[in-house]
């Protein structure tokens, strides 16, 4: 069970970075590619649209 | 708006003087803390401004504000969801510049060096080969994330903290289910192919695996290897919830299994401050029916565990991450062990003759130890060790209930505060890059007259501020001064976690400080026994320090 772990150990690190920059920056800094995601919080509804809404659905 | 007319205070300046300072609050308006550290220290340099601080509005936050002198009533009435712009200057129209200025930087999107992507599956469609992936999001939002990650098989090492401990679960049992690893949540470091994640530093490869619950733990050991010049084959760091019940240690076994199997991986440290007790015995019934390699164990003081007769020798023992980095160091090279720990351990009267050099000029009250750590499992490092030399030690993260401070940011007696805890770190940048708190804290121990030394952590790598010595040299400076002006002295040791590879040289980090009239210390534990000798002086039990030496430094 543990050869995906095991080759994980062996390749070259390809790695997706969702959130803070600083962890991106640091793995460039030591040459490995690093695919960023911009995470964005998903944007909140008022209380009261989502009272709304809540009774509507 | 509202305008508050405040006096500099504390470290701030020797005279007082009045300042204008004004709080302006953006609604639901959100950045990490990260950038915002980042766009804070960039206001600073905007001409007319005294100082400003751009944060998100929790307790924590607010709390320092007011400390800075910066926070007004608008200010006090954000909440956490909200921004807080904070100015002061000499002049209304210093005032209004520095507020237009700050307003134009905290609107502008942040920045990204080369392409970004906005979702996980454009990402992925980009790289259909990545095999590892560092998630940092609000824990709330970490689950729906990591599982699209599992499902393209890729593993996961996630620093986000407030994961719900029903999600960490989910995402652990199909992590298990899938053959791959879910590396926290608050994961703060792993080592893998010879990289450093989120916040590691620059380690030689060689043939110790490692495997921890605990941060800074795994900084301390592996940095401690690689300096030696034995070095590390990966490390992986579960999140301190691996070890509890709810989740029964899933990816600690994961990870040792994988480690077993490595070819490059000949000896394994499993570290993590004290497990639940059934956790404990799974892991250990695991590690000595289920492997075959040589172990070294670190479950930070306790001793509730017994090794098997058939795993002893195979199996080791060990109290500090001190003595885990020792018999480490023995299983990869035992001809030498004497040799390599003789640079890394001073015998107990050569660190008596150093405690007593630093010891002149103390007065005859200045008997408290205090200790300012950003890294949690050196703090924790330290607790166990002046709990057997001092006994009881307050904290924010006591290890008994009965001794943690009422008030985090007052200190009692002896005491250790861990900078890293959340009451310290909500909604700012860890002390490890923003050193502004351990800056306050200092001066306000420097002040107390019953206070005989003050230790530190200094974190090297990836991820911390990057010269986090330099940063506390003015402090250190203004400390000691304080001390001299009161006619006391005032012995600063610290400890510097990192390697001379490190994006901050361990030489020069440890030469600014010696030069700064800092005391530093190969490893924390070390500087823990040193800061005891300091403080209780003839006082001290030679039979607790004899059993520190005996069983604390080495196997047990």
């Amino acid at each position: 069970m543990s050869e995906n772990i095991l080759k994980l150990f062996r390749s070259e690190l390809k790695v997706i970075n969702v959130g803070l920059e600083l962890f991106k920056d640091a793995l460039e800094d030591q040459s490995v590619s690093v695919a960023q995601v911009s995470w964005q919080k998903p944007p909140k509804l008022e209380k009261e649209y989502e009272d709304i809404l809540s009774k509507i659905l | 708006m509202s305008t508050g007319l405040c006096r500099s205070t504390g470290s701030r300046t020797c005279h007082e003087i009045l300042t204008l300072v004004r709080n302006v609050v953006k609604k639901n308006f959100h950045r990490d803390s990260v950038h915002l550290l980042k766009l804070s220290e960039e206001a600073k340099k905007i001409k007319g401004i005294k100082d400003v601080a751009v944060v998100m509005g929790t307790v924590t936050n607010k709390e320092i504000l007011t400390r800075l002198g910066l926070l007004t009533d608008e200010g006090k009435a954000a909440t956490e969801n909200d921004m807080i712009l904070a100015v002061m200057a000499d002049s209304d129209d210093g005032i209004e510049e520095g507020l237009k200025q700050v307003e134009v930087m905290i609107l502008k999107p942040p920045e990204t060096k080369g392409r970004s992507y906005y979702s996980v599956d454009a990402a992925l469609q980009a790289v259909p080969d990545a095999n590892l992936a560092i998630v940092s999001i609000p824990g709330e939002y970490a689950r729906d994330v990591v599982r699209i990650l599992l499902d393209r098989g890729i593993c996961v090492h996630l620093f986000s903290d407030h994961v719900p401990p029903e999600h960490e679960l989910e995402l652990k049992q199909y992590a298990k289910s899938k053959g791959l690893l879910v590396m926290g949540p608050g994961a703060g470091t792993s080592l893998i192919g010879g990289k450093a994640i989120a916040f590691a530093n620059v380690i030689k490869r060689g043939k110790i695996g490692i495997v921890a619950a605990a941060g800074t733990g795994l900084q301390e050991v592996s940095v401690l290897l690689s300096e030696a010049g034995l070095g590390v084959s990966a490390g992986l760091g579960t999140g301190g919830g691996d070890v509890k019940a709810k989740i029964g240690g899933l990816m600690m076994l994961q990870s040792i299994d994988a480690l077993e199997r490595d070819p490059e991986t000949s000896a394994i440290a499993v570290v993590s401050k004290p497990p639940d007790p059934n956790v404990s015995r799974v892991l250990l019934e695991h590690i000595t029916r289920q492997t075959k390699k040589q172990y070294v164990t670190c479950f930070l003081g306790s001793e509730s565990y017994i090794i098997p007769q058939a795993a002893v020798g195979r199996v080791r023992r060990t109290k500090t991450l001190h003595a885990a980095f020792s018999e480490a160091a023995r299983c990869a090279d035992p001809d030498h062990h004497t040799q390599i720990m003789s640079r890394f351990t001073l015998p107990q009267n050569e660190l008596k003759s150093v405690a007593n050099e630093a010891s002149k000029g103390l007065k005859e009250k200045q008997r408290y130890v205090r200790g300012l750590y950003t890294g949690g499992t050196l703090a924790y490092e330290t607790l166990i060790i002046l709990g057997r030399l001092i006994g009881n030690v307050y904290s924010n993260a006591a290890l008994d209930s009965k001794l943690k401070l009422s008030n985090s940011y007052q200190s009692m007696k002896d005491s250790i505060i861990d900078l890293g805890e959340e009451e310290f770190t909500a909604g700012r940048a860890h002390p490890m890059i923003d050193p502004t708190i351990r800056k306050m804290r200092l001066i306000e121990e420097a002040k107390d007259p019953e206070v005989a030394v003050i230790l530190m952590d200094i974190m090297l790598g990836y991820g911390s501020h990057s010269d986090p010595a330099g940063a506390m040299l003015s402090t250190i400076a203004e400390a000691k001064s304080i001390a001299e002006t009161n006619d006391r002295a005032l012995p600063i040791l610290a400890h510097v976690c990192g390697t001379e590879q490190d994006p901050q040289p361990l030489s020069e980090q440890e030469k600014k400080l010696r030069e700064a009239g800092v005391q530093v210390f190969k490893t924390n534990a070390l500087m823990a026994i040193a800061s005891a000798m300091i403080s209780k002086r003839d006082t001290l039990s030679s039979d607790a320090l004899s059993d520190v030496y005996d069983h604390f430094l080495g196997g047990f």
